[in-house]
This record gives C-alpha cells, structure tokens and sequence, in this order.
C-alpha cells in the first residue's frame, strides 16, 4: 500500500476545480484504469458539491477533509465534514422513466455517486459526518 | 466552459467547451436561457469538447428543455464523449434528450419534429 493522499478543501464550488486535479493526479500516480479515475472524480465531485450547496445554514468558511488510497485492489475514497447531518444513503432515488416535464432537478447528484462506486458507509459522530466510498479496481 | 452560439437556419448551434460542474453550469443556464427569452426554439448543442458533465450540467439542461417544451421548442445533443454519454444513461437522460452522433444528424432531428 501506497502512501493516502491527503486534501482538504473549503466549502467554495471553486474548489471543484482544485478537487477533479487531486483526484486525476492521485489516479495517474497510482496507474488506475480511466473509467476508475472517472467514476471517482464524479462520486466525489457530486458529494463535495452537495455539502458546500446544501450542507451549511452560515456564510462561514468550512473545512471539508477528503483521503484517498488503495489497498488490495480497492480504492477508499474518504469524506469528513462539519456540515448538517445527510446520510446520502437514505436519499430517495429519483425516477429515471418519467416523461421530461415530470423529471426532478435534484437527486440526480447522489444517484450517480451511488450508482459509479462499488459501496458508500456513512456515519455521523461528533457532530460531523463521515463518508467511506469504496471503488474496486479490477475483477 | 466556454460557449459559442452560431445560428444555422432556425438552428442554435450551441459549442460547448470545458467542464460542466457546479461552478461552470451557471454560465450555461445562462446562455441557454437567454437564447429561449430571444426566442430561440430550437437548440443543438455540440458536446465535442466537454470532458466532463456531473448532475449540475445535467440540471441546467433539464431546466431548459422543461422551458422550451411548452413553447414547441426543443434540445438536441451531439457529439457526446462516452465518458459523458455514460452520465446521461445512468440519469435516465437519454430518453428525454435526442441524442446524435454529428451536426448534421442533430440539425435533422429538428426538421422531423
């Protein structure tokens, strides 16, 4: 096992930016395949970008921690943030088959985080919420 | 995201180019928005240099197309990359946007509509 990356972000949607080079350049140092890279860039930007929307009732700046590595095959993706409690687990999924006037604008964002990774664990404890993706690399 | 508009007969083509996340899709809400309050109906929208849509870039097409289906207006899409064509099958996008390989086959799709 390779060293963890380590990158820690404030809750600014410029910071998405910042966050897809971390995550291309952890993918390119530990030779992932692209559509493993691609699916982690996407699950992390879809988390991240719901915390720094949705996450927060002040106007103060926050710290989102996030910790990649692989081990065994198998990448964990980790998200630690200060903001209200979401278990992205329990998000309804939206509908996928309803006619274009009836589909729904939110959602759409956890959906694909779900759907491109392997497995997501939530847990909240002292007063944070903490998320471990995890994406097989091979078989 | 960088955006140029050409009109080609009644036809929008809309090139888009960058990344489509939530920091960059406003930019294109705009755009898109501003050309159905000019009057605009009819939107292609070439895909050919995004490398990178998540469920922001999604919504904001959404919002149009939801815009312009009352008024007889519509979105096409072309040119997507399979990476970015993936997103739009796993949003269930796919069949509510007609989605063309080049220019011409999205151009035509409005003429049989």
């Amino acid at each position: 096992m390779t060293a963890p990356r380590t990158l820690t972000l404030h809750n600014r949607l410029s910071e998405l930016e910042r966050l897809a080079q971390e995550v291309t350049a952890f993918g390119q140092a530990q030779r992932l395949p692209e559509p493993v890279s691609q699916a982690l860039n996407l699950a992390l930007d879809e988390i991240v970008t719901n915390i720094i929307s949705y996450g927060y009732d002040d106007q103060a700046d926050h710290q989102i921690s996030l910790r990649l590595s692989l081990q065994a095959g198998e990448v964990t993706v980790e998200v630690e943030d200060d903001a209200r409690p979401f278990n992205p687990l329990e998000a309804p999924p939206p509908d996928l088959t309803a006619p274009l006037e009836e589909r729904s604008e939110g959602g759409l964002g956890i959906h694909l985080a779900r759907t491109v990774m392997d497995g997501l664990e939530y847990r909240r404890q002292n007063g944070k919420n903490y998320l471990v993706m995890r994406k097989r690399v091979s078989g | 995201m960088d955006i140029a508009e050409q009109k080609k007969g009644s036809v929008v083509v809309v090139a888009l180019k960058g990344r489509l996340d939530a920091a960059t899709s406003g930019k294109l809400e705009e755009a898109l928005l501003g050309l159905i309050e000019r009057g605009e109906r009819k939107l292609a929208l070439s895909f050919h240099q995004v490398d990178y849509i998540s469920s922001a870039g999604l919504r904001v097409l959404l919002v149009a197309a939801k815009r312009l289906k009352p008024l007889n207006g519509k979105i096409a899409l072309y040119s997507l990359k399979p990476q970015v064509r993936e997103v739009f099958e796993i949003a269930g996008f796919t069949t509510i946007f007609p989605i063309s390989a080049a220019e011409d086959d999205a151009l035509r799709s409005f003429q049989k509509s």
